[in-house]
This record gives structure tokens, sequence and C-alpha cells, in this order.
């Protein structure tokens, strides 16, 4: 007897974990609904992270559901899902086709959705034009980084180098070649008119591990996120030689000059950014403009944003579209000069 | 010793009531996520971050953050508790790091010993979170730099040697070992190159852009491959599982197990601090020194009890040994760590060089929680293994349907695609044949996982040195992981040309 209520417990168990394992953690709001002119939304809204959980994408779509549904400013609840693969390409080739037409599915995505676009190799068919912009909300900037005992002490000096011998000089990133890191890494060598097939570069996982190969004397000259890049700075392990900005940082990289007044004159903003389907309505496309402005102006956003070490900039969706179609002419421009543009 | 002085502010913080409750209701959620495959530690713990996040909202940043990292942190190492045990009990690994513990784990269960495999399990990853412990109490800082000063070329050396090893993972044929090693070579060159940016082996698909997932992989050939195999090969052995005789294991089981925990823990804390590298990779090097040191290599791969309790005290270990990197450098050594990094990130306490200096509280109460938290899980998870052991019993019937589920639940949760569904299937259906004929299919998992990792580093390495391969053998510790690699080969075969009467592998 004994036995076998053991063994029914045992699968009970396994059974109840499962059980307990699917049902998602979407918070119930209450469904009463504002009647505005339109009736959007009828439904519940998803906001699409397209890569794992735990990177900027998932945070970023879930601060802004939290935001969304702690204000009231949408009531109706706002689901985050993982769509990860492909660095983005797996979910933005559906998001581009099935998903076209649907007002509830959003996205939030990074330059990374310019760049798989143009790019040659591990290219995505589908690019922004496919989508509809809706706004930019953060930014980042990119860094180049020495370690603090290199003989390098301004960004000229790297580019000296990069122009004599460049066979000496190893350019890490944290992302493969023709991504993010690569690209603010050579901005300078592209604008210096340097060669930039002769410029090394070595790619790591993360920035984590470019970190640690510039710290253990495996690389000499790093590119990475200027937000993360600044505890470094404080402790004294590294310097930073200049960020990719239009104008000078707050805080730690205070000191530190930007590209323009190194002489290098381009910017790269990393903006990250929420995104509607190709076909969305106008309804559904005014209802977002409306609360997305509504919502950066929070003091809930406002801690989100400082809780995860972000920069607030908003702009609304015809800026946003505008200057997607300027960071684009960029990245064409880098990617052609690197010869890798599709 | 001021470390002490830190050691014991840490527990003061650990000791704290609501602390106390969030450590265990860390571990407790971290064990049934270990347990359920397809939710690993990972994701597991990028779930309770926004949870933890509303749990602490009243306390001051600091007090919140030590909170919050606590119950995060007995997530992430409850977890590793709990990945043996669909591995021990139906050959489905949950987590990559315990898909080693599948050969001879299973054995053991269906010989009637999942008793002593699941408790086995749970002292030996007790051992090595208390040995992990304590490395990272007194070596943090040294190692923190060991850490650093391994590039490519000493990962790529590494790597190389437990490839080498590979042999160590071999059944009766060490061709067929090898040509299972190629195969998972050969798998882990699909997706985009990270060096060069190059799309391999992808024929356009962006499902395949970012490779073939290991677990996928994993899952099919050693689950469902026995699923297969107890549908197609249909006997009458229902009920024949051997009755389990007891929970505890043995006097003998302690005896063989104790050497291999403390290899396994000392192993794992070292792989483990090295970025990167992880607690898969260790679970592998440690079974693969198991064998080799044993004196009964034979018994490997049918129920050793060493096969089980090295290297899950080597995955333990290694997540006790990753805390190095995070918590000195902020440099995440893995995904799970990476999200541990971003809640702390989240409560603007900076994981780095500055971590200890400007939140000892955070820190050591840490540090001091994974004490009591370890101590919890051992005390949860003894008598958990009562119930665990029963599944075993389970006729096959009911059996084999929860499995099939757990494998395609845990599959899809992780790759969220049905690409990977179908992957698995056909993973299955090829486990079940290469069983069949004796090719061991451990080679191609370990290849699958080392191959990339051999591969990038290699390139990093040449590019560093313009190309010249000598960077291998003139940095100090690449050269001596060469030289155990070719010696690991070599010295088996010199011995056999002597004329002595060694066994370099059971080939018929």
């Amino acid at each position: 007897m004994w036995k076998t209520l053991t063994k029914f417990a045992a699968a009970t168990f396994l059974l109840a974990g499962l059980a307990g394992c699917t049902s998602t953690d979407s918070s119930s709001a209450g469904d009463t609904e504002k009647t505005t002119a339109s009736n959007y939304p009828k439904n519940n809204i998803t906001i699409v992270a397209p890569s794992g959980a735990g990177g900027g994408w998932d945070l970023t779509a879930r601060a802004i559901s939290k935001t969304m549904n702690d204000t009231k400013l949408i009531e109706k609840p706002i689901q985050v899902e993982n769509k990860p693969g492909g660095g983005g390409a797996v979910f933005m080739a559906t998001f581009a086709t099935k998903e076209a037409d649907n007002d509830y599915m959003l996205m939030v995505k990074s330059p990374p959705i310019l760049i798989n676009n143009e790019k040659a190799e591990g290219n995505s068919k589908f690019g922004y034009k496919d989508t509809t912009p809706l706004a930019q909300l953060t930014r980042d900037y990119g860094a180049i980084v020495v370690k603090n005992d290199s003989t390098y002490k301004t960004l000229d000096d790297v580019l000296n180098d990069l122009k004599t011998n460049p066979q000496d000089v190893t350019l890490a990133g944290g992302s493969a070649p023709g991504s993010m890191d690569h690209l603010v890494g050579i901005i300078p060598a592209f604008k210096s008119g340097i060669d930039l097939k002769t410029v090394k570069y070595v790619s790591y996982d993360g920035g984590g591990e470019a970190v640690a190969a510039l710290l253990g004397g495996n690389a000499d000259v790093i590119a990475t996120d200027a937000s993360t890049i600044a505890t470094y700075v404080k402790s004294g392990d590294v310097r930073v030689l200049a960020v990719s900005s239009s104008e000078r940082l707050e805080g730690e990289l205070a000191d530190v000059p930007t590209f323009k007044e190194a002489g290098i004159d381009e910017e790269f903003t990393i903006w990250r950014g929420i995104f509607g389907p190709k076909n969305m309505s106008d309804d559904a496309v005014a209802y977002w403009s409306e609360k997305l402005q509504a919502m950066v102006e929070t003091d809930e956003w406002k801690s989100e944003v400082e809780r995860n070490g972000w920069q607030s900039e908003y702009r609304n969706a015809e800026e946003f579209t505008k200057y997607l179609d300027e960071q684009n002419n960029t990245v064409v421009e880098l990617l052609t000069a690197l010869e890798m543009q599709k | 010793m001021s470390t002490l002085q830190f050691l014991a502010d840490g527990f003061a913080v650990a000791f704290q009531w609501q602390n106390l409750l969030f450590a265990f209701v860390g571990v407790i959620i971290g064990t049934a996520v270990g347990v359920l495959p397809g939710i690993g530690p990972m994701s597991g713990v990028a779930l309770l971050i926004p949870v933890t996040a509303t749990l602490t909202s009243g306390l001051p940043t600091e007090a919140a953050a030590a909170s919050s990292i606590i119950l995060l942190a007995g997530v992430y190492y409850g977890a590793m508790y709990g990945g043996s045990t669909t591995s021990i009990l139906l050959n489905t690994p949950g987590e990559s790091s315990s898909v080693v513990t599948t050969l001879d784990g299973y054995q053991m269960a269906k010989q009637g010993r999942a008793g002593s495999a699941l408790s086995i399990a749970a002292i030996g990853s007790f051992c090595a979170g208390i040995i992990a412990l304590l490395g990272l109490v007194l070596l943090a800082k040294p190692l923190s730099s060991v850490a650093l000063k391994f590039g490519p070329a000493e990962y790529f050396s590494l790597m190389l040697l437990g490839l080498a090893a590979v042999s160590g993972l071999a059944g009766r044929s060490i061709t067929k070992a090898l040509i299972m090693t190629v195969l998972g070579l050969m798998l882990g060159t699909v997706g985009i190159d990270a060096v060069s940016g190059i799309e391999r082996f992808t024929f356009g698909q962006p499902m395949l852009f970012s490779g073939i997932e290991f677990l996928t992989i994993a899952v099919g050939l050693f689950a469902l491959g026995e699923v297969f195999k107890t549908i197609l090969e249909k006997s009458d052995d229902d009920g024949q599982i051997a009755k389990i005789n007891r929970i505890l294991p043995t006097k003998q089981d302690l005896k063989d197990s104790a050497v291999p925990i403390a290899r396994g823990s000392f192993l794992g804390f070292f792989i483990g601090v090295l970025p990167g590298a992880g607690a898969t990779l260790a679970s592998f090097f440690s079974y693969i020194t198991e064998k080799k040191f044993s004196k009964t290599p034979e018994k490997f791969g049918k129920g050793h009890i060493a096969g089980v309790a090295g290297p899950e005290s080597a995955n333990n270990a290694a997540s006790g040994g990753a805390m190095i990197p995070l918590l000195t450098l902020g440099i995440p050594g893995s995904g799970t760590t990476a999200i541990l990094m971003g809640a702390l990130i989240m409560y603007n306490i900076q994981p780095g060089p500055l971590l200890f200096d400007e939140h000892p509280e955070v820190a050591w109460g840490l540090i001091a929680s994974m004490f009591i938290g370890n101590l919890m899980l051992l005390v949860l998870n003894m008598p958990l293994v009562r119930i665990f052991a029963k599944v075993i019993e389970t006729p096959k019937k009911y059996l084999l349907p929860i499995i099939i589920a757990i494998s395609f639940f845990g599959v899809y949760a992780v790759q969220y695609t049905t690409f990977d569904l179908y992957l698995l299937l056909a993973c299955g259906l090829l486990g079940y044949l290469f069983a069949k004929n004796d090719y061991p299919v451990a080679p191609l998992v370990l290849a699958l996982v080392l191959g990339p990792m051999i591969e990038n580093n290699m390139r990093r390495a040449l590019t560093i040195s313009n190309g010249d391969f000598s960077i291998f053998m003139t940095k100090p510790l690449s050269l001596l992981f060469l030289i155990v690699a070719v010696s690991w080969l070599l010295i088996p075969l010199f011995m056999k040309m002597r004329g002595k009467n060694v066994i370099i592998n059971e080939e018929e």
C-alpha cells in the first residue's frame, strides 16, 4: 500500500512540476478598458525580445511591460516573450511575414536590425523597413578602451600604430566581425583612411570576455559599451581613449574625449527602440505613440532606466524613422569599406 | 585576519531572518528548476529577477541587493544539485552540465541503485559546494589574476587536452569513438562563424545561424534514444527492474566515491574559475579523469558510482568557481552568471574590481549565504531521494510518455522553435541506431561542446600572433597542456610496444 502511494506521489510530483512550469508569468491586470476613439487594444499585448532571457532586449521589453502595467497607462496585460535565434534574425523573419498584420505583437531591437539586414553573411532578409518603428527609448555609446599601463595615451597613438605596423595591434570586441563592437572599433580607423583589412580584429563571446582579454594582455585595444566599462575606469584597471557620442558623457567618463574631439568626424549610438509590425493599423500606431510618449515621462520608467544603468533618449515614431535612415547609411558605408556589405 | 572579519560580517547579513528565508526559497526553486528539464538555471534565474525586485522593494538598496542576489544565487547552485535527478532516473539530462551523469547514473538506476546514485550526487554536490566556497574565500584574488592570464592559446591547448582524452569515453571500439568525435566536431561547425562572421552549413536558414543547440542533441541521443530502444526492442522485462534496496549509499559506495568527489571538486572549481569553460566541461573532465585514474576503468559506463560522484561534484564546484570572475572582475563565465550580474546591476551595484571594497555587505553576505544554502540543500535533498527513487519503479507504459513529454518540453523551453523538436526526434532515432551498433554517443556530445571552442580559440590565438603557430609552445601553460595531451595519447601506446600488458581499450 505504502509503495503504491509513494509511486503515485512521485509521478504526481513530476507532473505537477511540469504543469507549474507551463503557466506563464503574465500579470493579470483588470479587464476594464478605457474607451478611446478607437477600440484598440481589444486583446492582450505581447512584446517580443528576439533573444534569450536576461539580455538587453529582454530587459528593455520587461521594463516597458512593467512600467505600462504598473502605471496603468495600458491596462491590458502586456506579456514578454523570448524568441531567440540567429542574433534576432529568426524572429525578424516571422515578424516581417506571419505577424505583419498583428497589431498586438511588438518587438524590441537595436542596431543589429540594420546591420543584419545589410551585411552579406548571416543576412536577415528583413530590416527596419519591414517594421513600423514606434519609438527610440534608450541609448548607449561605444568606447575605445586600453589597459591602464598601455603605452597608448590617446586615440591618435593607436591610429598611428595601426598605420605603421598594424600586425602589432590587436583589436578585440565582444561580438563577431561585421557586428556592433567591430563597427565601433573600426570607425576611427576608417575615418583616418587606414586600410581596414589590415586591422586585426579578434572577436570574443560577449563584452565580459573582451574585457578579460584586455586585462590579461591578450588584446591591446577593445571596443565595447560605454556603460559597462565605467566601473573598470573607476577601479583604475583601464583607460578609455574615446567614446562614440556626439557630446561628452557624464560621470566616470566625463574626461574622455568624443570621437569628434579626437579628430574623427563620426558618431555611433547604440540605441534601443520598440517596433510594431509592418502593416500596423493607424489606430494602433497612434495609440502606442501616445502611450510611449507618456511612459517616458513617468517616474517609474525613469527609475527603471536608472536601475539598469541605461540612458534615456526618446525619439517619436517620425524622428525615429528618420534617424534609422541616417544610421542605416552609416552602417552601409562601414560594411562597404570592410567589403562585408550584401 | 581581515578576511575572517569580513566573512563574519557576511554571516551576520546571511543570518538575518529574511535572508535565511530568501536562501531557503532560492534553493527550493533551484532544486525544482534543476529537476525539471528545460527550465534550466539560466531561465530560472532570469524569470525570478522581477519577482525578487518586487519582494525586496521596501528595503534600502544595499540590503535589497544582498537579499535578492542571495535568492538568485540559491536558484543557481540549487539547480546544480537537482540537475542530476532526471539524468540518473530517466536518462534525460536537464542541463548540459549533467549530460555525463547519465552514463553511469542511469545504469545504476537500472540496477536498482538509484537511491545510492541520487544520494551520492547530493553528498558530492555538498562537499564540492563547501570546497568551492572555501576556495572562493581564500583564493579569490590570486585566482582572478590567473584566470586573466588564460588567453586564447591556453584555452586552445586545454580544450585539445579534453579532446585527446575522448578515448576515455569510448566503449568497445576506439575507432567508433573517433568516428563519433569527428561527427561531433563537424556538427559544431554549423552556424555563423564567430571569428570571421561567415555563415557555414546554414543553407541560408536563420534557425541555423546560431548553430546546433547542444542540449537538443544530448537529450535526443540519450533520452529519446533510450525511449526508442525500449519501444522497438519491446521485451517482457517490464517490471523486471531491480527493486530499490536502499536509499543511502553503502559503505563501499562511500569509499569508492570519496576520492572522485575530492578530485571532482578541485577540478571543477579551477575549471569554473576560467570564464567560458563552465560546468559542462568540468563534469566531462572529471568523468574522464576518474576513468583514467581508476583501477577498474572497465566498470565505467556500467554503473560505477565514481562516474556519478566525480562529475556531479565537479559541476557544483564549477558553479562556485564561476563566482570568482563574476565577483572580482565583473566577468560572467556563463550565461547564468551573466544574468546574476544583470541582477546586481539593476540595484546599481556593479560587480567588478570594486565590489568587495564598495559593497562588502553584498559580496560577503552572498558568500556566507552560500554556506548556509548548501547545508539546506543537503538536508532538503536527502529525504527527496526516497521519493524520486520510486520514479524508476513506475511501469514503462507510464514512464515512457513522461520521458517523451519532458524531453520535448525541455528542448522547446530552451529553444522556442519547432525546428529543434524535429531535430530532437531525428537525434532520438539516431541515438537508438548508434547504441544498437555500439557507437558511443558521449564522444559526439563532448566534441560538439569542445569543437567550436577549440576552433575559435585557435583562430583567435593565430590572429594575435599573425599566423605564427609557435604561440602555442611559447606560452608556458599552453605548452604544459599540450605535453599532457600528447603523453595522454602516447604513453599507453608506448607501454604496449614495450610489451607491458596494458589495456589501451577493450578492443575486440
